[in-house]
Protein backbone atom coordinates (compact mmCIF):
# COMPACT_ATOMS: atom_id res chain seq x y z
CA UNK A 1 0.00 0.00 0.00
CA UNK A 2 1.13 3.61 -0.63
CA UNK A 3 0.26 6.89 0.28
CA UNK A 4 -1.41 7.69 -3.33
CA UNK A 5 -3.91 4.28 -2.77
CA UNK A 6 -4.33 5.37 1.05
CA UNK A 7 -5.97 8.90 -0.05
CA UNK A 8 -7.82 7.79 -3.14
CA UNK A 9 -9.65 4.87 -1.21
CA UNK A 10 -10.18 6.72 1.57
CA UNK A 11 -8.28 4.61 3.95
CA UNK A 12 -7.60 6.40 7.14
CA UNK A 13 -11.57 6.67 7.69
CA UNK A 14 -12.30 3.32 6.64
CA UNK A 15 -9.29 2.31 9.40
CA UNK A 16 -10.75 4.44 11.92
CA UNK A 17 -14.39 3.18 11.67
CA UNK A 18 -12.93 -0.30 11.38
CA UNK A 19 -14.66 -1.08 7.95
CA UNK A 20 -11.29 -2.28 6.40
CA UNK A 21 -10.91 -6.25 5.77
CA UNK A 22 -7.90 -7.55 7.92
CA UNK A 23 -6.07 -8.14 4.59
CA UNK A 24 -6.29 -4.05 3.69
CA UNK A 25 -6.14 -3.06 7.68
CA UNK A 26 -2.63 -5.50 8.00
CA UNK A 27 -1.30 -4.03 4.66
CA UNK A 28 -2.39 -0.12 5.88
CA UNK A 29 -0.66 -0.47 9.53
CA UNK A 30 2.41 -1.71 7.87
CA UNK A 31 2.21 1.24 5.79
CA UNK A 32 1.64 4.10 8.73
CA UNK A 33 4.55 2.33 11.25
CA UNK A 34 7.04 3.76 8.78
CA UNK A 35 5.57 6.44 7.07
CA UNK A 36 5.44 9.83 9.14
CA UNK A 37 2.88 12.31 7.04
CA UNK A 38 0.20 9.26 6.50
CA UNK A 39 0.47 8.67 10.29
CA UNK A 40 0.37 12.04 11.38
CA UNK A 41 -3.01 12.64 8.89
CA UNK A 42 -4.18 9.05 11.03
CA UNK A 43 -3.41 10.47 14.42
CA UNK A 44 -5.19 14.11 13.33
CA UNK A 45 -8.15 12.28 12.53
CA UNK A 46 -8.40 9.94 16.00
CA UNK A 47 -8.05 12.90 18.02
CA UNK A 48 -10.94 14.50 15.94
CA UNK A 49 -13.09 11.72 15.91
CA UNK A 50 -12.42 10.86 19.84
CA UNK A 51 -13.37 15.06 20.32
CA UNK A 52 -16.34 14.64 18.37
CA UNK A 53 -17.60 11.64 19.95
CA UNK A 54 -17.41 13.51 23.35
CA UNK A 55 -19.31 17.06 22.04
CA UNK A 56 -23.00 16.96 21.85
CA UNK A 57 -24.94 16.64 18.96
CA UNK A 58 -24.42 19.46 16.30
CA UNK A 59 -28.04 20.54 15.18
CA UNK A 60 -29.80 18.71 12.29
CA UNK A 61 -29.41 21.49 9.90
CA UNK A 62 -26.00 23.34 9.29
CA UNK A 63 -25.75 26.87 9.08
CA UNK A 64 -24.42 26.73 5.64
CA UNK A 65 -27.49 24.61 4.11
CA UNK A 66 -30.11 26.03 5.92
CA UNK A 67 -29.25 30.02 4.67
CA UNK A 68 -29.32 28.02 1.20
CA UNK A 69 -32.50 25.98 1.41
CA UNK A 70 -33.71 28.76 3.50
CA UNK A 71 -33.90 30.60 0.32
CA UNK A 72 -34.60 27.80 -2.21
CA UNK A 73 -37.51 27.47 0.12
CA UNK A 74 -38.93 31.14 -0.29
CA UNK A 75 -41.50 30.84 -3.05
CA UNK A 76 -43.37 28.13 -0.26
CA UNK A 77 -42.71 30.45 2.57
CA UNK A 78 -44.66 33.30 0.39
CA UNK A 79 -47.44 31.05 -0.42
CA UNK A 80 -47.82 29.82 3.45
CA UNK A 81 -47.82 33.80 4.09
CA UNK A 82 -50.32 35.02 1.62
CA UNK A 83 -52.61 31.92 2.79
CA UNK A 84 -52.79 33.55 6.09
CA UNK A 85 -53.39 36.88 5.19
CA UNK A 86 -56.05 35.50 3.18
CA UNK A 87 -57.26 33.36 6.35
CA UNK A 88 -56.79 36.53 8.52
CA UNK A 89 -58.90 38.52 6.06
CA UNK A 90 -61.69 36.33 5.69
CA UNK A 91 -61.83 35.82 10.03
CA UNK A 92 -61.71 39.16 9.92
CA UNK A 93 -65.06 39.57 7.13
CA UNK A 94 -67.24 36.62 8.97
CA UNK A 95 -66.49 38.54 12.10
CA UNK A 96 -68.41 41.29 10.71
CA UNK A 97 -71.13 39.75 8.90
CA UNK A 98 -74.83 41.87 9.40
CA UNK A 99 -75.90 39.54 12.31
CA UNK A 100 -72.81 40.27 14.55
CA UNK A 101 -72.38 44.37 13.71
CA UNK A 102 -75.46 45.07 16.03
CA UNK A 103 -73.48 44.38 18.84
CA UNK A 104 -69.87 44.38 17.32
CA UNK A 105 -67.64 47.57 16.58
CA UNK A 106 -69.06 49.62 13.81
CA UNK A 107 -68.15 48.04 10.52
CA UNK A 108 -65.19 49.31 8.47
CA UNK A 109 -65.72 50.69 4.93
CA UNK A 110 -63.34 47.79 3.62
CA UNK A 111 -61.90 44.80 4.65
CA UNK A 112 -59.49 45.10 6.59
CA UNK A 113 -57.20 42.78 7.98
CA UNK A 114 -57.68 42.54 11.66
CA UNK A 115 -55.03 41.03 14.23
CA UNK A 116 -56.64 39.47 17.23
CA UNK A 117 -54.74 40.91 20.42
CA UNK A 118 -54.07 37.46 21.74
CA UNK A 119 -52.98 34.80 19.14
CA UNK A 120 -55.91 31.90 18.84
CA UNK A 121 -55.13 28.96 20.96
CA UNK A 122 -54.69 25.45 18.95
CA UNK A 123 -54.83 22.19 20.16
CA UNK A 124 -53.74 20.60 16.83
CA UNK A 125 -50.34 18.77 18.14
CA UNK A 126 -46.71 20.89 18.08
CA UNK A 127 -44.28 19.52 14.93
CA UNK A 128 -42.30 17.82 17.61
CA UNK A 129 -45.25 16.10 18.74
CA UNK A 130 -45.94 14.70 15.49
CA UNK A 131 -41.91 14.18 14.63
CA UNK A 132 -42.03 11.39 17.29
CA UNK A 133 -41.09 7.91 16.66
CA UNK A 134 -42.16 4.60 17.79
CA UNK A 135 -39.35 2.52 17.25
CA UNK A 136 -40.59 0.17 14.13
CA UNK A 137 -41.29 -3.35 15.37
CA UNK A 138 -39.18 -6.03 14.45
CA UNK A 139 -39.67 -9.86 15.12
CA UNK A 140 -36.36 -12.34 14.58
CA UNK A 141 -36.09 -14.54 11.37
CA UNK A 142 -34.42 -17.73 11.44
CA UNK A 143 -32.44 -18.42 8.33
CA UNK A 144 -31.71 -21.84 7.18
CA UNK A 145 -27.98 -23.11 6.64
CA UNK A 146 -24.98 -20.99 7.56
CA UNK A 147 -25.05 -17.39 8.17
CA UNK A 148 -22.84 -14.83 6.47
CA UNK A 149 -20.80 -11.84 8.17
CA UNK A 150 -23.87 -9.63 7.14
CA UNK A 151 -26.56 -11.49 8.86
CA UNK A 152 -24.42 -12.70 11.84
CA UNK A 153 -23.73 -8.95 12.62
CA UNK A 154 -27.79 -7.90 12.16
CA UNK A 155 -28.89 -10.79 14.11
CA UNK A 156 -26.46 -9.70 17.22
CA UNK A 157 -27.13 -5.54 16.47
CA UNK A 158 -31.24 -6.60 16.33
CA UNK A 159 -30.26 -8.05 19.61
CA UNK A 160 -29.56 -4.76 21.28
CA UNK A 161 -32.60 -2.98 18.92
CA UNK A 162 -35.20 -5.36 20.51
CA UNK A 163 -33.94 -4.04 24.45
CA UNK A 164 -34.29 -0.65 22.99
CA UNK A 165 -30.77 -0.01 23.15
CA UNK A 166 -30.74 1.71 19.62
CA UNK A 167 -27.51 3.47 20.04
CA UNK A 168 -25.13 -0.03 20.94
CA UNK A 169 -27.48 -1.23 17.82
CA UNK A 170 -25.96 0.97 14.91
CA UNK A 171 -22.79 -0.46 14.76
CA UNK A 172 -23.91 -4.17 13.98
CA UNK A 173 -26.14 -2.56 12.02
CA UNK A 174 -23.24 -0.81 9.59
CA UNK A 175 -21.53 -3.77 9.47
CA UNK A 176 -24.25 -6.16 8.44
CA UNK A 177 -24.80 -2.65 5.49
CA UNK A 178 -21.46 -2.57 4.69
CA UNK A 179 -21.26 -6.47 4.14
CA UNK A 180 -24.73 -6.48 2.20
CA UNK A 181 -25.21 -3.13 1.19
CA UNK A 182 -28.55 -4.57 -1.21
CA UNK A 183 -30.36 -6.07 1.71
CA UNK A 184 -33.54 -3.92 2.35
CA UNK A 185 -33.80 -5.00 6.14
CA UNK A 186 -30.21 -3.81 7.01
CA UNK A 187 -30.74 -0.17 5.57
CA UNK A 188 -33.80 -0.05 7.27
CA UNK A 189 -33.34 -1.00 10.42
CA UNK A 190 -29.83 1.42 10.17
CA UNK A 191 -31.88 4.46 9.11
CA UNK A 192 -34.69 3.66 12.12
CA UNK A 193 -31.50 3.39 14.85
CA UNK A 194 -30.47 6.74 13.31
CA UNK A 195 -33.68 8.19 13.51
CA UNK A 196 -34.22 7.16 17.26
CA UNK A 197 -30.76 8.35 18.38
CA UNK A 198 -31.53 11.21 16.84
CA UNK A 199 -29.24 11.42 14.37
CA UNK A 200 -31.80 12.44 11.60
CA UNK A 201 -28.99 13.24 8.46
CA UNK A 202 -27.81 9.77 8.12
CA UNK A 203 -31.25 8.36 9.30
CA UNK A 204 -32.38 10.23 5.98
CA UNK A 205 -29.82 8.58 3.83
CA UNK A 206 -30.40 5.22 4.94
CA UNK A 207 -33.91 5.33 4.74
CA UNK A 208 -33.83 7.21 0.88
CA UNK A 209 -31.60 4.12 0.14
CA UNK A 210 -34.27 1.92 1.65
CA UNK A 211 -36.72 2.90 -1.02
CA UNK A 212 -34.26 3.02 -3.73
CA UNK A 213 -33.72 -0.71 -3.35
CA UNK A 214 -37.73 -1.35 -3.85
CA UNK A 215 -38.54 -4.29 -1.38
CA UNK A 216 -42.26 -4.01 -0.69
CA UNK A 217 -41.61 -5.31 2.47
CA UNK A 218 -39.71 -1.67 3.31
CA UNK A 219 -41.19 0.45 1.00
CA UNK A 220 -44.04 1.65 3.37
CA UNK A 221 -42.13 1.86 6.28
CA UNK A 222 -39.36 3.55 4.87
CA UNK A 223 -41.67 6.58 3.39
CA UNK A 224 -43.23 6.88 6.76
CA UNK A 225 -40.39 6.87 9.27
CA UNK A 226 -38.44 9.40 6.42
CA UNK A 227 -41.84 11.74 6.41
CA UNK A 228 -40.91 11.11 10.39
CA UNK A 229 -37.06 12.56 9.94
CA UNK A 230 -38.06 15.69 7.91
CA UNK A 231 -40.69 16.38 10.74
CA UNK A 232 -37.58 16.83 12.96
CA UNK A 233 -36.54 18.88 10.52
CA UNK A 234 -38.89 20.80 10.17
CA UNK A 235 -39.05 19.93 6.80
CA UNK A 236 -42.90 20.15 6.32
CA UNK A 237 -43.21 19.91 2.69
CA UNK A 238 -41.05 16.96 2.56
CA UNK A 239 -42.40 15.20 5.31
CA UNK A 240 -46.11 15.82 3.76
CA UNK A 241 -44.93 14.54 0.66
CA UNK A 242 -43.58 11.30 2.15
CA UNK A 243 -46.27 10.87 3.77
CA UNK A 244 -48.42 11.07 0.75
CA UNK A 245 -46.67 8.66 -0.79
CA UNK A 246 -47.07 6.44 2.20
CA UNK A 247 -50.79 6.58 2.25
CA UNK A 248 -50.26 5.49 -1.86
CA UNK A 249 -49.09 1.76 -0.22
CA UNK A 250 -52.64 1.85 1.36
CA UNK A 251 -51.13 -0.06 4.14
CA UNK A 252 -50.98 -0.67 7.75
CA UNK A 253 -49.19 2.89 7.99
CA UNK A 254 -52.15 4.51 5.95
CA UNK A 255 -54.68 5.81 8.48
CA UNK A 256 -51.41 6.96 10.75
CA UNK A 257 -49.65 8.63 7.85
CA UNK A 258 -53.32 10.20 6.67
CA UNK A 259 -53.48 11.27 10.22
CA UNK A 260 -50.39 13.57 10.58
CA UNK A 261 -51.03 14.96 6.86
CA UNK A 262 -54.60 16.21 8.23
CA UNK A 263 -53.16 17.82 11.65
CA UNK A 264 -50.33 19.22 9.42
CA UNK A 265 -53.02 21.09 7.38
CA UNK A 266 -54.53 22.47 10.00
CA UNK B 1 10.66 3.53 20.68
CA UNK B 2 9.38 7.12 20.72
CA UNK B 3 7.80 7.15 17.57
CA UNK B 4 6.82 3.49 17.44
CA UNK B 5 4.91 3.64 20.99
CA UNK B 6 2.47 6.12 18.78
CA UNK B 7 1.31 3.87 16.26
CA UNK B 8 1.20 1.45 18.99
CA UNK B 9 -0.85 3.43 20.76
CA UNK B 10 -3.09 3.86 17.59
CA UNK B 11 -3.10 0.57 16.51
CA UNK B 12 -4.52 -0.47 20.02
CA UNK B 13 -7.43 2.25 19.94
CA UNK B 14 -8.54 1.38 16.56
CA UNK B 15 -8.59 -2.49 17.19
CA UNK B 16 -9.61 -2.43 20.42
CA UNK B 17 -12.04 0.57 20.93
CA UNK B 18 -10.56 1.27 24.70
CA UNK B 19 -7.90 4.10 24.98
CA UNK B 20 -6.85 2.89 28.99
CA UNK B 21 -5.96 -0.94 27.09
CA UNK B 22 -4.37 0.71 24.10
CA UNK B 23 -2.25 2.39 26.75
CA UNK B 24 -1.11 -0.63 28.40
CA UNK B 25 -1.25 -2.59 25.27
CA UNK B 26 1.73 0.18 24.28
CA UNK B 27 4.13 -0.87 27.45
CA UNK B 28 3.06 -4.77 26.74
CA UNK B 29 4.46 -4.40 23.45
CA UNK B 30 7.86 -2.11 23.83
CA UNK B 31 8.72 -4.85 26.43
CA UNK B 32 7.93 -7.57 24.09
CA UNK B 33 10.26 -5.82 21.49
CA UNK B 34 12.61 -5.14 23.45
CA UNK B 35 13.48 -8.70 25.10
CA UNK B 36 12.93 -9.92 21.57
CA UNK B 37 16.02 -7.57 20.84
CA UNK B 38 17.90 -8.64 23.32
CA UNK B 39 17.58 -12.15 22.58
CA UNK B 40 18.71 -11.41 19.03
CA UNK B 41 15.59 -12.15 17.67
CA UNK B 42 15.79 -9.73 15.10
CA UNK B 43 18.03 -10.17 12.31
CA UNK B 44 17.49 -7.26 9.87
CA UNK B 45 17.37 -3.79 11.60
CA UNK B 46 15.59 -2.75 8.80
CA UNK B 47 12.96 -4.68 9.19
CA UNK B 48 12.02 -2.94 12.80
CA UNK B 49 9.10 -1.45 11.88
CA UNK B 50 7.40 -4.67 10.61
CA UNK B 51 8.48 -6.48 13.50
CA UNK B 52 7.06 -3.91 16.08
CA UNK B 53 3.78 -4.00 14.29
CA UNK B 54 3.69 -8.24 14.09
CA UNK B 55 4.28 -7.90 17.86
CA UNK B 56 1.57 -5.48 18.55
CA UNK B 57 -0.71 -7.23 16.54
CA UNK B 58 0.01 -10.47 17.69
CA UNK B 59 -0.51 -8.91 21.36
CA UNK B 60 -3.71 -7.52 20.82
CA UNK B 61 -5.22 -10.29 18.99
CA UNK B 62 -4.32 -12.49 21.98
CA UNK B 63 -5.68 -9.93 24.45
CA UNK B 64 -9.25 -9.54 22.20
CA UNK B 65 -9.05 -13.24 22.41
CA UNK B 66 -8.88 -13.82 26.29
CA UNK B 67 -10.96 -10.63 26.71
CA UNK B 68 -9.21 -9.90 30.26
CA UNK B 69 -6.39 -7.06 30.21
CA UNK B 70 -3.30 -8.73 32.21
CA UNK B 71 -0.89 -6.39 33.98
CA UNK B 72 2.33 -5.97 32.57
CA UNK B 73 4.21 -9.14 33.11
CA UNK B 74 7.18 -6.72 34.26
CA UNK B 75 7.38 -2.94 34.83
CA UNK B 76 9.10 -0.51 32.11
CA UNK B 77 12.72 0.54 32.15
CA UNK B 78 12.67 3.84 33.89
CA UNK B 79 13.21 5.40 30.28
CA UNK B 80 10.45 3.85 28.73
CA UNK B 81 8.43 4.48 31.37
CA UNK B 82 9.06 8.35 31.50
CA UNK B 83 8.19 8.45 27.64
CA UNK B 84 4.94 6.79 28.39
CA UNK B 85 4.14 9.40 31.05
CA UNK B 86 5.12 12.02 28.16
CA UNK B 87 2.71 10.48 25.56
CA UNK B 88 -0.19 10.54 27.80
CA UNK B 89 0.45 14.15 28.85
CA UNK B 90 0.98 14.48 24.57
CA UNK B 91 -2.27 12.95 24.03
CA UNK B 92 -4.18 15.04 26.19
CA UNK B 93 -2.99 17.96 24.93
CA UNK B 94 -3.70 17.03 21.52
CA UNK B 95 -7.28 16.51 22.55
CA UNK B 96 -7.16 20.18 24.30
CA UNK B 97 -5.54 21.66 21.04
CA UNK B 98 -7.94 20.02 18.66
CA UNK B 99 -11.31 21.07 20.52
CA UNK B 100 -10.16 24.39 20.20
CA UNK B 101 -9.18 24.19 16.53
CA UNK B 102 -13.08 22.26 16.23
CA UNK B 103 -14.49 25.63 17.63
CA UNK B 104 -13.28 27.54 15.20
CA UNK B 105 -14.73 25.63 12.28
CA UNK B 106 -18.17 26.66 11.03
CA UNK B 107 -20.70 24.17 12.02
CA UNK B 108 -21.24 22.53 8.39
CA UNK B 109 -17.63 21.92 8.76
CA UNK B 110 -17.90 20.03 11.64
CA UNK B 111 -20.82 18.49 10.71
CA UNK B 112 -19.18 16.54 7.77
CA UNK B 113 -16.50 15.61 9.87
CA UNK B 114 -18.74 14.21 12.46
CA UNK B 115 -20.94 12.61 9.51
CA UNK B 116 -17.31 11.02 8.33
CA UNK B 117 -15.29 9.94 11.28
CA UNK B 118 -18.31 9.28 14.01
CA UNK B 119 -21.41 8.55 11.71
CA UNK B 120 -19.51 6.70 9.08
CA UNK B 121 -21.26 8.18 6.14
CA UNK B 122 -19.69 8.60 2.49
CA UNK B 123 -18.81 11.96 0.92
CA UNK B 124 -21.97 11.38 -1.25
CA UNK B 125 -24.26 10.33 1.46
CA UNK B 126 -23.06 13.54 3.36
CA UNK B 127 -22.79 15.60 -0.29
CA UNK B 128 -26.98 14.42 -0.31
CA UNK B 129 -27.97 15.42 3.36
CA UNK B 130 -26.34 18.88 3.39
CA UNK B 131 -27.43 19.30 -0.18
CA UNK B 132 -23.72 19.78 -1.33
CA UNK B 133 -22.02 17.83 -3.94
CA UNK B 134 -19.53 15.19 -3.25
CA UNK B 135 -16.49 16.69 -4.97
CA UNK B 136 -17.50 20.27 -1.87
CA UNK B 137 -17.92 17.34 1.17
CA UNK B 138 -14.15 16.23 -0.14
CA UNK B 139 -12.41 19.79 -0.23
CA UNK B 140 -14.22 20.78 2.78
CA UNK B 141 -13.38 17.76 4.60
CA UNK B 142 -9.75 17.66 4.00
CA UNK B 143 -9.91 21.82 4.27
CA UNK B 144 -11.06 21.31 7.58
CA UNK B 145 -8.75 18.28 8.90
CA UNK B 146 -5.84 20.56 7.72
CA UNK B 147 -6.54 23.60 9.47
CA UNK B 148 -6.85 21.43 12.80
CA UNK B 149 -3.65 19.90 11.66
CA UNK B 150 -1.82 22.94 11.54
CA UNK B 151 -3.12 24.44 14.91
CA UNK B 152 -1.98 21.31 16.33
CA UNK B 153 1.57 21.11 14.65
CA UNK B 154 1.95 25.00 15.69
CA UNK B 155 1.02 24.93 19.08
CA UNK B 156 3.14 21.41 19.88
CA UNK B 157 6.05 22.91 18.26
CA UNK B 158 6.52 26.02 20.59
CA UNK B 159 6.22 23.94 23.72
Amino acid sequence: MNCKEVEEREILEEYLLDRLTEPDREEFEKHYFECASCFSQLQTRLAVQAELQRQPAIPARARGAGFRLAWAWTPAFVTVALLLAVGVWWYSAQKHTPSQQASSSPPTASPEISVPSTPPTSTAPSLEALARVEPPPYSEIVLRGAEDKGHEAFRTAMQNYSKEDYAKAIPGLQTAVKANPQAASFNFYLGAGYLLTDRTDPAIVYLRKTISLGNPAYSESAHFYLAKAYLKKKDVSAAEEELQKTVQFHGSRETEAEEILRELRK
Amino acid sequence: MHEFSHRIFVMGVVRTHDREAARELVQDVLIAVIGALRKGQLQDAEKLAAFVHGTARNLINNQLRTASQQPPLESLPEDLAQENLVEQLEDAERGRLVHQALERLGQEDRKILLMTLVEGCKPGEIAAALGLSSEVVRTRKLRALKKVTDLIEKKLSRT
